[in-house]
């Protein structure tokens, strides 16, 4: 008899701790970093805005369905200002795992901001969500992070490498210059590119440089590029480089038969402001999610999505990175709706169980092993002015191309 | 009246001890109580650099502008020992420590200025070192501007012990200059260089020992750093806030003084940490404010309240 009611004591324990252990948090914290001012502001910004949207949507639905309490929960976001300072996000990225106990860590956006939660969120086994920091080596021995929104740096140039290669060479392209700040980001485009086409044998890579990212003069540059007389120019730089290396190519007159740059197509309204269509015109750069309209089986479309950030009015150009931001909200959504609980492991398993098998605005969600964005394809656009305004056609790859490319004589 | 003196002279250097002594403390056991111990290593770190800079700056009058040189060549020069040697981090900071002190006695011709021109310069020789660190063309030795990953020694709690014995080091040797012959010596040469040759002090001498000890914390506290840190970029380990806070917590406390820095420190950083994250629009304005309120008003430092009323600040 004694040994029964302490057996039922116990199921009746078992149970409570169980029923406990369920028990709803009155709202999920999410950690985040953004840079208001600063080099990274107008990468960071729009992150965090379509972060910000995904957030105030989802808490105007009740908040986010988390499987593991079968019930919404709502968001609380809690980020902080870094003002683009590594040695500021580092001590605010231990704020947001020590003292705000955060239940889902997301980074800030770009490379270097990135770099320093990556150590920390390791040693206190925090998953870490990167939005768009590409480095190579935060995914080398490190389970505790995936890249949400971003491919990683390797894949982008592939299809500019391979229009190159293939129609580039049929036009007789034979010589290719390539100038590159030197960041995780475009530096690891610039080796890319460079083994795409070594690796074909076709074009001679007749000018190499890398510059600093910092560099906002591009005139001695631009002459020292068309002293040796390539067919092809692939400039990869931030948007800043970008503005100054346009405006300077249109000052100087100087022309190339094929012209790369990739921020036209990634913050196509910032560059149009800045370089103007005349200064867009011809000009070889990567469709992102941002022209392209992939068909999402979760969340908004693009034109919905564009339609809710004019509606927020949040005085930034809408771009790849608000689609990023967005994004990176949708996957935590996803997240939420497939972990078994809050708990950090969990949510890393429910992300990659996500991998092939999310869609949304920004094309295929797709993890390698180390947790790399390999989903996300970057095809290659070339502009047309169109009066004041510019379009974007996709020439390739084939099968994506909806124009075909127009190379200089 | 000899005797008087000497126990008034220990009783000076028991309350420097004192003071260094609960500074350390605290800041040891900091971590059992408040989790964020990166923000506790930002402290430490700047606490000790603000010593580090007033040891050249508060006993000489040369003020270094870009004492971060020092600060980034010892995070480089750890970062290289572990890379390339594969060194323990202990024997890797004694690299960072050596990179700094080479890099001292390199810029040693640079004390033929003196006053703004000695800062400038001091500036332009940190930022001559972040560019060849950051050069493209050296990525196989420092990575360039890619930026190093030290994961395999990331250690923050034992980085972190070694940041507040290298603190405990820097305070002992501040108290000592107060109270010893050499630090007088050091204090007669910002005064006068003149008068304190005339006067048998061996001024190059002296200087050149100062500037040594002051760039040997810096790199000292570079090597903890990327320690700490583990990944970072030469705009990280050379960016030009370490030296501009260093300057300005050293100068709104008091220079030549145990309690000047430690008081910039705490208030100001402090202030960084609390108003500067919260609401950083604000920030610039009122730390801009409290700096013009200072130089205008007491040009001497917080600590000269007490001094200019014949009180003594350890």
């Amino acid at each position: 008899m004694l040994r029964r009611t302490l057996l039922s004591f116990a199921a009746m324990l078992s149970f409570a701790v169980q029923a406990q252990a369920q028990q709803a948090p009155a709202e999920i914290k999410i950690g985040h970093l953004h840079a208001s001012s600063g080099p990274f502001a107008s990468i960071s910004m729009p992150v965090y805005t379509g972060l910000k949207i995904w957030v105030d949507e989802t808490n105007a639905a009740g908040g986010a369905y988390v499987k593991a309490f079968d019930k919404k929960i709502p968001l609380k976001l809690i980020s902080y200002d870094d003002q683009s300072s590594t040695a500021t996000a580092a001590t605010l990225y231990n704020q947001l795992i020590t003292q705000d106990k955060v239940d889902i860590l997301v980074a800030d956006s770009d490379s270097v901001l990135t770099s320093v939660a990556v150590p920390i969120a390791k040693e206190h086994k925090q998953f870490l969500f990167n939005p768009t920091g590409t480095g190579a080596a935060f995914f080398i021995d490190n389970p505790w992070i995936a890249l949400i929104a971003d491919p990683v740096s390797t894949i982008w140039p592939k299809y500019a490498a391979d229009y190159l290669n293939d129609e580039g060479a049929k036009a007789g392209i034979k010589t290719v210059a390539i100038l590159y700040s030197t960041n995780d980001f475009t530096g690891t485009q610039a080796s890319a590119v460079r083994g795409f086409i070594k690796a074909a044998g076709k074009l001679d890579i007749v000018y190499d440089q890398g510059v600093p990212t910092n560099t906002s003069n591009y005139t001695v540059l631009i002459n020292n590029i068309a002293a040796k007389n390539p067919d092809a120019v692939l400039h990869l730089g931030y948007v800043g480089n970008d503005i100054a290396f346009l405006r300077n190519l249109q000052d100087s007159g100087q022309k190339f038969r094929f012209l790369f740059s990739i921020y036209p197509g990634i913050e196509t309204e910032e560059l149009l402001k800045n370089v103007g269509p005349e200064g867009m015109a011809g000009v070889f750069t990567y469709v992102t999610s941002a022209a392209y309209e992939y068909k999402p089986e979760v969340g908004w479309t693009l034109e919905q999505f564009r339609t809710a950030w004019n509606k927020a009015n949040t005085g930034l150009n809408f771009g790849f990175n608000s689609i990023a931001g967005y994004t990176t909200g949708l996957v935590l959504q996803e997240t939420l709706k497939g972990t078994k609980s809050l708990d950090q492991t969990a949510l890393r398993d429910a992300v990659f169980a996500l991998s092939g098998k999310l869609k949304t605005l920004d094309g295929p969600f797709v993890l390698d092993e180390h947790g790399g964005q390999i989903g996300e394809i970057t095809p290659l656009g070339q502009f047309t002015a169109e009066g004041k305004e510019v379009k974007l056609d996709v020439v390739y790859p084939p099968s994506l191309a909806n124009g075909k490319g127009v190379i200089g004589k | 009246m000899r005797d008087a003196r000497s126990v008034s002279g220990l009783r000076r250097v028991f309350g420097d001890l004192l003071l260094a002594g609960v500074v350390v403390a605290v800041m040891a056991v900091a971590p059992s109580v408040y989790s964020n111990q990166l923000l506790l290593f930002n402290f430490v770190m700047f606490l000790t650099l603000s010593q580090g800079l007033n040891v050249i700056y508060g006993f000489t009058g040369y003020l270094p502008f870009g004492y971060v040189g020092f600060f980034g060549a010892g995070a480089y020069g750890f970062a290289l020992a572990v890379m390339h040697l594969h060194a323990p981090p202990l024997a890797a900071m004694a690299v960072g420590a050596a990179a700094a002190l080479v890099l001292a006695v390199i810029l040693t011709p640079l004390f033929r200025l003196s006053g703004a021109y000695f800062a400038i310069a001091n500036l332009a020789a940190a930022q001559a070192v972040y560019e060849i660190v950051s050069n493209p063309a050296l990525e196989d030795i420092t990575k360039g501007p890619y930026g190093v990953s030290l994961s395999g020694v990331f250690a923050p709690e034992t980085s972190y012990a070694v940041s507040v014995a290298i603190l405990a080091g820097t305070l002992l040797l501040v108290v000592w200059l107060r109270n010893s012959r050499f630090g007088l010596s050091l204090r007669a040469i910002k005064e006068d260089p003149i008068s304190a040759a005339m006067a048998g002090v061996a001024v190059v001498r002296g200087r050149t020992i100062a500037w040594l000890c002051s760039a040997l914390i810096a790199g000292l506290v570079g090597g903890a750093f990327a320690w700490q840190i583990s990944v970072f970029y030469p705009e990280t380990a050379f960016s030009a806030q370490f030296s501009i806070f260093a300057v300005v917590f050293t100068l709104f406390g008091g220079a030549a003084t145990l309690t000047g820095p430690l008081l910039g420190v705490f208030i100001l950083y402090g202030i960084y940490n609390t108003i500067g994250i919260t609401v950083p629009q604000y920030f610039q304005l009122i730390y801009g404010t409290l700096i013009v309120a200072l130089v205008l008003f007491l040009p001497n430092g917080l600590v000269s309240l007490l001094t200019k009323r014949g009180i003594r600040v350890p």
